[in-house]
């Protein structure tokens, strides 16, 4: 893939602390993310891995620290902006719109790339739908590439989707952003073992299309935490425990207590 | 499979298609004459019971309905003409009955008024309950520029509408910060503060509001007059008749250039999910208040054709209830979808008209109609449609 030794860092934090009123759900949080690299976020529920996210796409404002986009501040730049910069993301529960067509959802997902306002769609109507069309072409394109199932079903609206073609679609949306970060909040959910392995398939051939796109996926699937990420941070109580390849963090014994063995037994079991 | 269902593919022969497009068009053309022009109680209940049966027609066969509407997408030009041919004769089979006329230009204002709430209501889910005052301020502005500085009709249309779009503004800067039932509060509130100005300034005249407002004129023809086109002499409302007709044509093409375009695509994310609207880029603030805006620019429209017909405007024709009836229309005719919207509009001010006849019972006969109608198409007539690219 492309990241080396020497690719830059394109997204970091620094200090972050996130207090809900009395509730600390994140506290003193660093992390990088280099380009073209994958990191895997693991932690047991209520951990601040979802938190880390909105932190970072602008949903929630930190009580302090900062985050940085290729060393430009975030605070407090407003979500739909952030997009603009470059991050796009999926939800834990899935969000789609689900009355819309799947194509109409990676249309939507072009909002940044596109211009025509009230006026030109009035008035300059062959301009807007002229970039609309091409919107509509990049999509199906893009459909295609990360899905060839989910380009077939590309008419019907989104709500009727199966679970693991929704998760594709969330993940084509936010790839029409043209991002260059994306953040990844359980993608396996929901999925059995099957879906699952398909779907790793299918992010490791995003991230062969995109050498340079920097990944960072929440996970309790460990088949797939062990497998596709270059790194693992571990979340506990809204604190950094470890972060570094998996073959090192899942040796580490608070690691293994706080989280692996209890989910590596459950998963074993089940 | 699931595309066969998603795009109705016209595979059947041209000519009959084209044939159901007219049939369709006369049909309702015919139907609407005949709801005009009777009288009798029970000729109304029958008609409405024919109406009926065909929405139980279209809900049991979906095929039906798609055919149909395939053949109006392959034949949309045809559609068109055919549209407009229809608009523009209807005057003349309507045997000069001007109360007829009367409510054919009172229903197409209430299906401009729609179709501006529909880009809210329908395409963005932003329950605004001040559509009516958006209205009211169109038909004040133009009113008061004609009687207090003898401004015309045509150049008072347009500066209304950019008023109305002013207040729509500013109705939009404090909605942006307050959702659903909070938002839908804020615009009962300016509805009502804005009638309680109409009713107490001293300029817009009280409660007895402002009387005397001069008919437009085009070319030497008063508005006042009775038109006469090719020998045949149709009432005066029929002037109406036709600047209503043309202010519907201008919102439909608003409407449908808006919806298929990515105005309407952002509106329809943040209807959906507010949160993933932001997070796929769309300032979700700057679009409700866009809403807002193209709201009221075209209700602007809608009040100033309103006062020019009537030549008199009090406080009363702009009240909360007018914001209610708007909103049943959108609902009942169908969200976001402009068919659906403007027979909507139709129905619901055509019918309290037609049921005069059950005298105290109106209003509940009037509900018990529309809730009857919904139980068959629970989405509202015709309900919202996938969009299409490309061909
Ligand atoms: N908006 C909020 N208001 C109050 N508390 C919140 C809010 N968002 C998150 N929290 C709390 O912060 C903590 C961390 O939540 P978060 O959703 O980040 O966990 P998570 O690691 O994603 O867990 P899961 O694996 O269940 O998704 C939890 O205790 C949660 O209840
Ligand atoms: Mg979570």
């Amino acid at each position: 893939m492309g990241l080396t030794a020497s690719s830059p860092v394109v997204l970091e934090g620094e200090n972050l602390t996130m207090r809900f009123g009395g509730l600390v759900a994140m506290a003193e949080v660093a992390f990088t993310l280099k380009r073209g690299e994958i990191l895997g976020i693991i932690g047991p529920n209520g951990a601040g891995k979802s938190t880390l996210l909105n932190i970072i796409t602008g949903i929630y404002i930190p009580s302090s620290g900062e985050v940085r986009l290729e060393g430009e501040r975030l605070n407090g730049v407003p979500a739909h902006k952030i997009v603009a910069r470059g991050i796009a993301r999926t939800f834990q529960s899935s969000r789609l719109f689900g009355d819309l067509s799947v194509l109409d959802n990676v249309i939507i997902g072009r909002h940044t790339h596109t211009k025509a306002g009230v006026f030109d769609a009035i008035f300059r109507r062959g301009r807007a739908k002229a970039e609309l069309d091409a919107a509509a072409a990049h999509a199906e394109t893009l459909l295609k590439s990360v899905s060839r199932g989910l380009h077939e079903q590309r008419h019907r609206p989104a709500g009727e989707l199966a679970q693991a073609d929704r998760r594709r679609l969330e993940i084509a949306r936010a790839l029409a952003t043209d991002p260059k970060v994306l953040l990844l909040d359980e993608p396996s959910s929901g999925m059995d073992d099957a879906d699952t392995d398909a779907l790793m398939d299918d992010i490791r051939a995003v991230c062969a299309q995109r050498p340079d796109l920097a990944l960072m996926i929440i996970e309790h699937d460990m088949r797939l935490v062990a497998s596709l990420p270059h790194r693992v941070m571990v979340l506990d109580y809204g604190q950094k425990l470890a972060d570094g390849p998996y073959e090192e963090i899942r040796k580490i014994p608070r690691v293994q207590e706080a989280y692996l063995g209890r989910k590596a037994a459950q998963h074993a079991g089940a | 499979m699931a595309e066969s269902l998603a795009l109705p593919r016209d595979t059947s022969n041209p000519v009959v298609s084209a044939l159901t497009v007219i049939a369709v068009q006369l049909a309702g053309a015919l139907f609407l004459r005949q709801f005009l022009l009777i009288d009798d109680w029970r000729l109304v209940i029958g008609l409405l019971l024919l109406f009926g049966a065909a929405l139980v027609l279209m809900e049991r066969v979906p095929s039906l309905e798609a055919r149909v509407e395939a053949a109006f997408a392959r034949h949309s030009r045809l559609a068109l003409l055919l549209g407009i041919a229809i608009v523009l004769a209807f005057p003349f089979v309507l045997e000069g009955n001007t109360y007829a006329l009367h409510l054919c230009v009172i229903s197409m204002l209430y299906a401009v008024l729609a179709l501006a709430l529909n880009f809210q209501l329908g395409s963005a889910n932003i329950p605004n309950f001040a559509t009516g005052a958006s209205y009211g301020i169109g038909a004040y502005a133009s009113a008061l520029l004609a009687l207090n500085f003898g401004v015309s009709f045509w150049l008072a249309l347009p500066v209304a509408a950019v008023v109305a779009t002013i207040f729509g503004f500013l109705l939009g800067i404090p909605s942006m910060r307050t959702r659903d039932s909070y938002l839908a509060l804020v615009t009962i509130a300016f509805g009502v503060v804005i009638h309680q100005l109409l009713n107490n300034l001293e300029f817009t005249g009280g409660p007895n509001g402002l009387v005397g407002i001069p008919a437009p004129e085009l070319f030497g023809h008063s508005f006042a007059s009775p038109l006469v086109i090719f020998g045949q002499e149709l009432p005066s409302q029929a002037n109406f008749y036709y600047l209503s007709a043309l202010l519907v044509l201008i919102s439909i093409v608003f409407a449908r250039r808006l919806h298929d375009s990515r105005v309407g695509l952002a509106w329809n994310a943040l209807r959906t999910d507010e949160l993933a609207a932001r997070c796929q880029g769309i300032n979700v603030t700057w679009y409700k208040v866009l809403a807002f805006a193209v709201d009221a620019f075209l209700a602007g429209f809608a009040g100033t054709i309103y006062a020019f017909y009537v030549g008199f405007i009090s406080p009363d024709n702009f009240t909360f209830l007018v914001s209610v009836t708007i909103m049943t229309m959108v609902i009942a005719g169908g969200m976001d979808n402009i068919l659906g919207v403007i027979v909507g509009a139709f129905l619901l001010t055509l019918l309290p008209e037609k049921l005069r006849a059950f005298s105290d019972y109106r209003i509940l006969f009037f509900g018990v109609t529309v809730i009857v109608f919904l139980m068959i198409r629970p989405q509202g007539l015709f309900p919202q449609r996938l969009r299409r690219y490309g061909h």
